[in-house]
This record gives C-alpha cells, structure tokens and sequence, in this order.
C-alpha cells in the first residue's frame, strides 16, 4: 500500500542529483560550506526547507512561520533596516534560538564551527549576499534603567504612537489594527509587550532596542531611525521593558487565578483568535490539511480536509472541509450541529462516528468558552471548495479481519494515513 | 453410520464458521456504546489533583491536565492491552507502535515522572524543548508527523509551563521503552504510509 511515484520522475530526480554532484564536485569548496549543507539538510531543513524557502513539511503547522532565507529579509539584526545582517547576528539567533517560537537555542547541540559552517550555507540560499554588505548601525551607550528614563520612554511611546498596533497597555488595547500582512501575506499580530519572554530576538534592554532600531525586515514593524533620536529609542527601550509582567512560572498564590482570570478576559476580547489557538493545539489543523508526497502541507487547502485515514475494520475516513463553504464545508452546518459533532461525534443526520480518527472523546472535554471560540474560528475561515466523500467501508473479508481482531483479539484497530488530498471528487 | 458421522461434522463446521461470520457481521463494535460512556475514560484516567496542597499549584496543573486531555496526548501516549488501553493504570506510560514506512518504528514514550524509564530525570527546560522544537534532550530530532509537536509549539510559552507542571504530577510508572529503530532523518518521500498499531512494544522489565 505504499504510493509509488512514476519512475520516471524518480528517475529524473537520480539524473539531477547526479549532475547536482558532478556540479559539486568540480566546483571544490570549501570544507566548512559543504559541511554547512550537509548539517542544514539534517538540522534545518525540516522547518526552513531543503532550499531554504521555508516551506519544510513542518512549516505549515507553525505560527511563526519558519524564515524564508531566499528572501535575506531577517528580522533579527544590528543592521540598517533593509539591510542583510551580519554573520555574528545570524549566529546570535541560531545559538540562542528565537525565544518562544519552535527555532531551539542550538548552543548544546551545534559547535561554533558548526554554526559558522551553518551560516555560510544560509548566505548561499540568497544572491543577495554576494552583491551587498550589511551596513550595520552606530548606536549610542545603553542608559541606566532608571524610573526618569523609564518615564521619558512612556512619553516616546506616545510621540512614535505605538500604541496604535501594540495597544495603549501593550496588549492591544485601543489599538487600531490588530492584525496585519507580512511581506508573504500572511497574517500576524503586534507583539504584546507585557509578555517580555516572548519577545522573539530576546529581552533586554539592548535586544529590545535594536528592534525599532533596524526595524524588523519582512514584518510591518518598521525602523524608527529619524522619527526619535538615538537617546529616545533607548529609553523606549527601557520603558518598554518595564512594561513587561511576570511570567506564569514565577507567579505564587492569588496571581495565578488572577492570571487565568485575565486570560479569559483576553480570550473573550479576540473569540477568532482564541479559536485558532484552540483550533492548533488540539490538532484540529493537523488532520484538517492534506500533506503532499514531501509532508508539506497543501497550503491553499488548510483547513479544507481530505486527509485520509484507513481504519481497520472501519474503512476510509476522509477529513472534512471545515472552511465555511456552504456546499462542501461547515457553512450551512449550525453552531450546535459543530458542536454536537465536536464532543459526541454525532453527525448532523444523527449518525455516529467512531472514536478515531478524530479523537472526539477528548474533545468532550473540552469547555464550553474554548468551544464557542473554535466554533467562532471556524465561521471566519474563507470558504474553499473541496468535497469530502462519505466514508467508506473496506471489503467484506477486511471488514470481518479487522472486526475479529478488533472485537475478539481485542486489539485497536490500526490507522493508516495516507498523503495527497482525497477529497474533491463527486 | 460412518457417512453420517462424516457429513453431519462437516454441516457443524459449516454452520460454525457461517455462524460466527454472520456473527462478527451482525455484532455493532461500538453503536451501542453511549458518547458519554466513551468519552469518560479520558476524563477518569490521570492523577487526583486535589491532593495538591498550594492552591496556586494546583491551579497551574489543572491547566495542564486541560491540555494533555484536548490535545489528546493519552491517546499515542496510552499502553495497550488486552482489554483496549490501559487508560486508568497505565496513565501516559507510552508502549504503542506507530510505524512511518521509510523513517522507522517508534514506540510511543513513557510521559510519567518514573525517574528511570520516563521524564523523571528530564528538566523542564528538556521537556518544554521537545514540545516547542522537536528535540530530544540529546538533540535527536523528533519525527513530527507521529509526534505532533508542530502543533503543540503553538502553545504559548506559559500553557506549555502547566503541562510540564502537570506531567511531574503523574503517577511514576516503570515502563521502560525502546529507542526508534530507525534513524529519524532517514527519509523517503515515496513511503507515506503510516501504523498506529494496538500492542505493548515495551520491554519487559526483569
């Protein structure tokens, strides 16, 4: 039952990859950059992608998303905004990792000269690199983290407007937009400030600093250089920081139920958001959104279904189309009938659905608030046709196996995925 | 009388075989099982909280426990048995095989607080790493198509905290399991196919 690709192409992809070594091998490079290929195809290219465009078979699952290193707009630099970073920002954000994000601190798996080789290899993936320099910035002395400092910082913070996509308490509050495009589309949100760990390329005062500084290429947070002077950054910087609360882990007593109050709140205030966050996390968008032959994610379909799951003795199931169209999706389904199905498993049609593929039984459990905010999700996402054939039972002889293995030898019954989108058809 | 012996043992041995065909036929595997039956296991299984005494602790578990339930953690995470997994005594102790053809078999891990064969010996910082990153305390990378953690990396830095708090609450279960049998960055884009399979591949402790 494996799918077997057309030789052809099998064949044509050996035909390349041997001109690829010839290539290589008249072209002797340097040691540390084939090293540097061989440890990215190992080390990165499950997130960023075997050529560096961040479309590895993990990337459609993760928020942020991995980085495009074909594009060398990076984020995270001591640079002029537009610039390219240097080697030594590169290497900063592969040994200490992006914080709160699925990019790991490397600094116990991975050498100095491994990481060097690394970044060598990611230059290659840009032509950028080989026509331009970095031009990395002057910045003055960090001020001490004073409460006059502090206070000047508040005082920036209006005069620069932050408050118009971080919110006047940096959470979003009266903020005029909360979500915004990046430079490939894709959705993202302003980053709350009270959540200092989250702060991606680090949070001190200098880290925090250098990102309105450079500005962060490829998202809409700009550079703030000629809007305040080098003095005010900084003590944004310092007021920024003083923004920041405590975290969960160093909470004692009545702050936990104040936080997880709060955190209701917060939900309640943005239903779609929380939606999507419950939607990730319980694997909703796992199963939901067919992967290719590479397990990449077929990405116009996200959330459409299609992913088949063969469940001995049951048959096929097919994923379904939760986008809002109203033929093929959830449009014409109502909020109880998402419901129902959600935590019983219970079609529209009053059918019932087995307790796999789709683990309703723990949905079940699910609370109600968490459960409005995914339905809430779902309502938002644009509908995309994709037809979703009913299940389907296997042949009678499998049927019988499976249901005596099932039933006599007491065995689960073995899930079987498959790649490739099986809906679509009539 | 001979021939009558012979042909009456045959017609039984029909009747038989079509009898419990027709049986496993007829027979509903679940239909008569009520959603809230089967839903309850999940909620039963797992350790008793309340015996935490810092309420704010407790709070954080709780938590925890929330997000081991709706992301469905016991379910790979479950020891088969004889009788379906062993949700109740075996509480996250792994043993179940999951095979993707062409990167190897895995059986799933033992999520307890046993020092020795589950995370007892494992940091926070360990635990979190493989939940947000996909990486063994050792940097062995984790396969993300039977692990899901790509989707357990969007949990925000402070739910992904509750279930390490949680996870140090559970039940310590030796259950040693064995390592993949296969090297994880071995892969094959031609073999898909992936087997969630039914039985206890732990090794047996002696």
């Amino acid at each position: 039952m494996i799918v077997h690709r057309p030789s052809s192409i099998v064949q044509r992809r050996f035909i390349v990859l041997l001109l690829f070594s010839c290539v290589a091998a008249i072209h002797a490079q340097p040691a540390s950059l084939a090293d540097g290929a061989s440890l990215y195809q190992a080390r990165c290219a499950s997130c960023h992608g075997k050529g560096g465009r961040g479309d590895g078979e993990y990337s459609g699952l993760l928020n942020p998303r991995p980085s495009d290193f074909t594009s060398a707009r990076y984020k995270f630099r001591t640079t002029e905004t537009g610039s390219l970073p240097t080697d030594a920002d590169l290497a900063r954000s592969i040994t200490e990792g992006l914080h709160s994000t699925a990019m790991p601190s490397w600094k116990p798996f991975l050498t100095q000269e491994q990481v060097t080789a690394v970044v060598t290899h990611i230059k290659t993936l840009s032509p950028r690199f080989a026509s331009e320099q970095p031009r990395p910035i002057t910045m003055g002395l960090e001020p001490p983290s004073t409460p006059e400092n502090a206070e000047a910082g508040r005082i920036v913070y209006e005069t620069l407007k932050c408050a118009v996509c971080h919110g006047i308490d940096g959470r979003g509050t009266g903020a005029i937009a909360r979500m915004f495009k990046d430079d490939w589309g894709r959705m993202t949100r302003a980053t709350h400030l009270t959540e200092p760990w989250t702060f991606r390329g680090g949070d001190t005062v200098r880290d925090i600093y250098l990102r309105f500084r450079t500005g962060m290429n490829g998202t809409p947070m700009p550079s703030f250089l000629g809007a305040a002077t080098d003095a005010e950054l900084w003590q944004l910087a310092v007021f920024v920081k003083t923004m920041g609360r405590k975290p969960l882990w160093e909470m004692k007593g009545s702050e936990v139920s104040t936080y997880y109050k709060d955190q209701q709140l917060e939900a309640e205030r943005d239903l779609e958001k929380h939606g999507e966050y419950i939607a990730n996390i319980s694997g909703c968008t796992v199963c939901h959104s067919p992967f290719d032959d590479d397990n990449a994610m077929i990405e116009p379909l996200k959330f459409a279904g299609g992913r088949k799951f063969r469940i001995e003795p049951f048959g096929d199931f097919i994923s379904y189309n939760l986008t809002s169209d109203k033929e093929t999706g959830l449009g014409s389904w109502t909020d109880d009938q998402i419901k129902t199905f959600t935590t019983r498993g219970v079609r529209p049609d009053g059918t019932r659905m087995i307790p796999y593929p789709m683990p309703w039984p723990n949905y079940a459990h699910m609370k109600a608030d968490d459960l409005n905010a995914l339905v809430a999700f779902l309502r938002s996402l644009p509908a995309v046709t994709n037809r979703i054939p009913p299940p389907r039972q296997p042949n009678i002889a499998s049927y019988l196996a499976g249901k005596f293995r099932m039933l006599i030898l007491k065995r689960d019954p073995p899930i079987y995925e498959y790649p490739g989108n099986a809906g679509g058809r009539q | 009388m001979k021939r009558f012996l012979k042909w009456f043992t045959i017609l039984v041995i029909t009747f038989g075989v079509l009898g419990f065909i027709a049986f496993l036929y007829f027979i509903p595997p679940f239909d008569s099982i009520a959603p809230e039956e089967m839903s309850r296991p999940a909620a039963e299984a797992g350790p008793d909280l309340s015996a935490i005494a810092d309420p704010a602790e407790r709070a954080v578990a709780e938590r925890g426990r929330y997000l081991v339930t709706i992301g469905s953690c016991g379910d790979c995470h479950a020891t088969p048995g004889p009788q379906g997994p062993r949700l109740k005594e075996m509480y996250l102790a792994g043993g179940n095989k999951m095979i993707r053809k062409g990167h190897g078999t895995y059986i799933s891990t033992n999520l307890t607080s046993d020092p020795e064969t589950g995370l007892g010996k494992w940091s926070d910082d360990d635990i979190k790493r493989v939940l947000r990153s996909g990486l063994a305390p050792d940097g062995r990378p984790v396969q993300g198509h039977l692990m899901p953690w790509p989707s357990y990396s969007n949990w925000t830095e402070e739910d992904r905290h509750a279930v390490v708090v949680y996870l140090r609450h559970t039940k310590a279960i030796t259950h040693q399991i064995p390592p993949p049998t296969a090297d994880v960055t071995l892969t094959d884009p031609a073999a898909f196919e992936e087997d969630y399979g039914g039985k206890d591949y732990a090794t047996p402790q002696r």
